[in-house]
């Protein structure tokens, strides 16, 4: 294959960047190294390319992205009115129901540490109040909420009796243990009971759901006249 | 590539803080394409303002079919560089007379600010110097290739010619700007 010196110039940069075939490649490296014009600016054009990829991204100055985002988004504030741009920035919906509920939950916090929010005072934000006084709600909670399922236990209890008396069957899930209408208090037999003691207990028990049932409107007319007669002797 | 695009679609929405992310991925290579091209500082700053400036208005025409954001920033580039060296044209003309007259001045040194100096490497800055006095087509070309690296496909985009003509441009362009520093006295070594 024969090269001339236009074709060396022609094909210089597929040269340098290797897409010259592999006959292309002999027929230019034979041309420029016969060629005395070829052979220098081969030479200085791979002595610029290295010159070109050497060369390193300048640094853009640093006023360059503020003066584009002054010319395009407008002059930033600064000072106060940068604090009014904040402030405006924050004061959508989102953030609103964001800070009531950190307030609502800040509040509740409070409020269940003992802080009186009437007479307010400086001593009772202080740690050792603080945890006193949790302490002390958190106990009262608890003995409330023993009493409160105390008093449901009572109440099932005199359900389960009040059923018993008036032949309705108790449920399946009923806490207290299913007795035969027939049987009478005392006895597991059915059969009455027999000695003073076992009288008095099945007496006792009886008088104690009247006067429950006097406290409890609810239940005072359901407990029956005769239902009751039935256990006074 | 795709943080670009969801940039722009973020812009179109109105959100700033995403186009402050553009401005920030993008100004550097802007700034150094316009400097490659003029060889000044503070024509190279004020040419990438209005290069923002212009994308800022016209990010609604952008199309990812037409390529990345950067290819079309750059052609945006590339259209005000050459709009801005019609326009002074004239004025390098004047200065070209007034630089043959016999007046002490670095020519070297006219607009180029102290830090640039330092920045520049010597053979950088002689490359910078010969890259001026390059037609500015075959200028563009060399600089989108040999100092962007961009392939030839993307500068076939950014210049709206053949990929012919792109190749043909790079390999003249390098040719006459080795020419151009044998004549400055720029020997490989």
């Amino acid at each position: 294959m024969t090269w001339t010196c236009e074709q060396t110039e022609a094909r210089l940069s597929d040269y340098l960047d290797g897409v010259l075939t592999g006959a292309e490649q002999t027929a230019f490296d034979a041309h420029v190294n016969a060629c005395e014009r070829c052979t220098p600016l081969v030479a200085s054009v791979s002595h610029l390319l290295s010159g070109l990829h050497s060369m390193e991204q300048i640094e853009a100055p640093p006023r360059l992205v503020y003066s584009i985002l002054d010319k395009t988004l407008g002059p930033r504030e600064s000072g106060w009115r940068a604090v009014l741009g904040w402030v405006r920035g924050v004061a959508s919906i989102r953030f609103a129901y964001g800070a009531l509920s950190l307030a609502a939950t800040l509040m509740i916090f409070v409020t269940a540490s003992g802080f009186n929010w009437r007479h307010p005072k400086v001593a009772d934000l202080q740690p050792v109040n603080i945890y006193r006084n949790a302490d002390r709600q958190a106990h009262l909670v608890y003995a409330r909420g023993t009493k409160f399922v105390n008093d449901l236990r009572v109440v099932s209890e005199i359900q389960s009796r009040m059923r018993e008396d008036s032949g309705i069957p108790t449920t399946p899930e009923s806490t207290v243990p299913e007795a035969s209408p027939e049987k009478q208090p005392g006895r597991s037999d059915g059969s009455q009971p027999s000695s003073p003691k076992q009288q008095n207990r099945a007496n006792d028990i009886t008088r104690q759901l009247e006067v429950l049932a006097a406290e409890m409107p609810v239940f005072a007319g359901r407990l029956s006249g005769a239902a009751i007669a039935r256990r006074v002797p | 590539m795709e943080q670009d695009a969801q940039l722009v679609q973020q812009c179109l929405q109105g959100d700033g803080s995403a186009w402050e992310d553009l401005v920030r991925r993008h100004s550097r290579r802007i700034f150094n394409i316009c400097y490659r091209f003029t060889g000044n500082g503070t024509e190279a700053e004020d040419l990438s303002q209005e290069v923002f400036l212009r994308v800022y208005r016209t990010i609604g025409s952008y199309r990812s079919a037409h390529g990345g954001f950067a290819t079309w920033m750059t052609s945006v580039t590339r259209n005000l560089l050459i709009d801005h060296y019609r326009r002074t044209k004239r004025d390098r003309i004047t200065d070209s007379l007034d630089d043959a007259m016999p007046v002490v001045e670095n020519k070297e040194s006219s607009g180029r600010r102290p830090d640039e100096q330092l920045l520049l490497g010597e053979l950088s800055s002689q490359v910078q110097s010969a890259l001026t006095k390059l037609s500015p087509e075959l200028r563009e070309a060399v600089i989108l290739r040999d100092l962007q690296q961009l392939e030839y496909a993307e500068i076939q985009r950014v210049l709206s010619v053949p990929e012919g003509t792109v190749k043909s441009r790079i390999n003249r362009g390098r040719i006459e700007l080795a020419r151009i520093l044998q004549q400055m006295g720029v020997r490989p070594s």
